[in-house]
């Protein structure tokens, strides 16, 4: 096994999916403790729509990814603090729109492009240099950013009108993480696949959720998680020769049900009755 | 007269399309303690919000600690501690009391510093205030609906406040709970000095602690001293003529008198 490491392509997809997979899980927490989870999904979906128009008009792929991320998790942010129209049905809306969009795009493509399904169903083992480098630049970005900002995000994330109420600049903090999310998706999208990257930002945060109480260790646990899962399923999907993707998601959602078995919060409620 | 600590001066608020309390015209000196009562949708908790500055006036003012607190940013909001109105709390959130509490100092920390020594032993000492310094590294979610409002109350005393506003904190509480945490509030008045505004349903239990009521109903009805205000006349006209005032000047229902 440890010859694998010598080449070069190893190297580089064991860097970005440790990387994605820290991300991931990091964000993954706010994602679901603020109740995100529906956000995010559709917001990378609305990224390979960008991908996809990037294609077409001949653009960096990732740049309009952005674009199309940041647009939808802001709307998605502005429809919330409005309570205009229920979240679930403003999200479903954008979520299908933004796959027309995708498929439209990938119709009007003139030939079969492999490059554009590689981001949607992720091929972590093709990653390049410069992708991996956009990859480390975005991620420092973001968990440093989250570094920085945890005390925030943790309050809105519990209560933001409690947050706001004492002072904390709430909802700035909670268009910040939304931001967040964009560029987590982004960053995850050659890595995992538009299809699967909520698998990513979703799994390992839920499975610490099952495992403690207290905020610091549900992080803790989550990146631990999430690297592990990413790394494991890189190496897994060599070893047996399966797409990259799905062998990271489907280790998390073992680990999930493993936790959710012996949760000791769950253990605990059993005992006290 | 002291200067006031909240001031509001003809203030009007409310929601797209609602007027939620109209032309309100309030003093409040620094250290008072005051009930403020009305029927639901009265605009108590409207009142509530508005001095915390998470809504204008859409007409007049409201100064609070000499500030026109309209701006989210004001940092003046730090120095009010908030009691929210029960909402739903996730029993499975994952924070512990202490790390509940410690969110209290947040705004006042600011962006990107670390709680210090010195927060964590502020924080422990809001816990021990209301009693409860034990179950510091208990899950929230563990703790009974009593104990929370206590852990919550902690959370207000950690920012170190000058004003806390309660929006009815005995709710939900069983009789014991409730006499201990307003025997809480009225310790915390007097040896913090802080000024309270409590709002709440129960009259009876409120009218011997404050300096003074206000009554509510969309607009300001009655302010003053307990004894002013809970007159026959007054309530009447906001709750309805059921309601009566009793030999021994509790507030009820007219009917349970007869039976
Ligand atoms: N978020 C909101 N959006 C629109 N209208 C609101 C909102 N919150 C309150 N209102 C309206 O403002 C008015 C005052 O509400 P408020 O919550 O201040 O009443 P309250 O006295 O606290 O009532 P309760 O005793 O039930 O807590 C009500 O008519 C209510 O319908
Ligand atoms: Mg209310």
């Amino acid at each position: 096994m440890l010859e694998l490491l010598a080449y070069d392509f190893m190297q580089r997809s064991l860097l970005a999916a440790a990387l994605v997979g820290a991300v991931c899980s990091v964000i993954g927490v706010f994602v679901v403790l603020r109740g995100l989870a529906f956000a995010g999904a559709g917001t990378a979906h609305a990224a390979f729509a960008g991908v996809t128009l990037a294609y077409l008009v001949g653009l960096p792929p990732l740049s309009l990814a952005i674009v199309f991320g940041l647009a939808t998790v802001w709307i998605t942010g502005w429809v919330e603090e409005k309570g205009r129209m229920k979240l679930d049905v403003s999200i479903g809306i954008l979520y299908t729109a933004t796959m027309a969009l995708a498929i439209l795009f990938l119709g009007l493509m003139k030939s079969y492009n492999p490059e554009v399904y590689g981001y949607l169903f992720g091929s972590v083992l093709s990653v390049t240099s410069e992708e991996l480098l956009t990859i480390v630049g975005l991620s420092v970005a973001v968990l440093g950013t989250i570094l920085l900002l945890s005390k925030e995000l943790y309050f809105i994330a519990f209560d933001q009108e409690m947050a706001a109420a004492s002072g904390v600049p709430a909802r700035q903090i909670f268009y910040l993480l939304l931001t967040l999310v964009a560029l987590t998706v982004v960053i995850s999208l050659k890595t995992v696949g538009a299809i699967l990257v909520f698998a990513m930002i979703l799994i390992p945060a839920s499975t610490a959720y099952q495992l403690t109480h207290s905020l610091t260790q549900m992080t803790l646990y989550s990146m631990l998680i999430g690297t592990f899962c990413a790394v494991s399923g890189v190496l897994l999907s060599y070893a047996f020769d399966l797409p990259s993707g799905p062998s990271i998601v489907l280790l998390a959602t073992s680990l999930f049900f493993l936790a959710v078995c012996c949760s000791p919060k769950r253990l605990h409620r059993i005992q006290a009755q | 007269m002291t200067h006031p600590i909240i001031r509001f001066d003809h203030a009007t608020f409310g929601f797209p399309g609602i007027i939620a309390l109209e032309d309100v015209s309030l003093s409040i000196p620094e250290s008072e303690f005051v009930g403020v009562i009305g029927p639901n949708g009265s605009g108590k908790t409207t009142l509530c919000r508005a001095v915390l500055g998470l809504m204008a006036p859409l007409r007049g003012t409201l100064r609070v600690l000499d500030c026109a607190c309209q701006e989210l940013r004001c940092h003046h909001r730090a120095l009010i501690g908030y009691l929210p109105q029960k909402g739903m709390l996730d029993r499975n959130f994952p924070v512990t009391v202490l790390e509940a509490v410690m969110m209290g100092r947040y705004g006042a920390l600011g962006l990107f510093r670390r709680p210090s020594r010195k927060d964590w032993d502020i924080a422990r000492g809001a816990l021990a205030q209301v009693g409860m310094d034990h179950h510091r590294a208990s899950a929230l979610g563990a703790l009974s609906g009593g104990q929370q409002q206590r852990v919550f109350i902690a959370r207000a005393l950690a920012q170190q406040p000058r004003i806390l506003l309660l929006d009815e904190p005995t709710t939900g509480l069983d009789l014991t709970a409730q006499h201990s945490v307003v025997e809480l509030i009225q310790q915390l008045h007097r040896e913090l000095k802080l000024t309270i505004l409590m709002i709440t349903h129960d009259i009876n239990m409120i009218r011997s602690r404050v300096d003074r009521l206000v009554l509510l109903k969309t607009k300001l009805f009655a302010e003053g001293p307990p004894q002013e205000v809970l007159k026959p006349e007054i309530l009447s006209q906001v709750y309805g003529k059921d309601l009566v005032i009793t030999d021994k000047d509790f507030v009820i229902v007219e009917d349970y008198h007869h039976h």
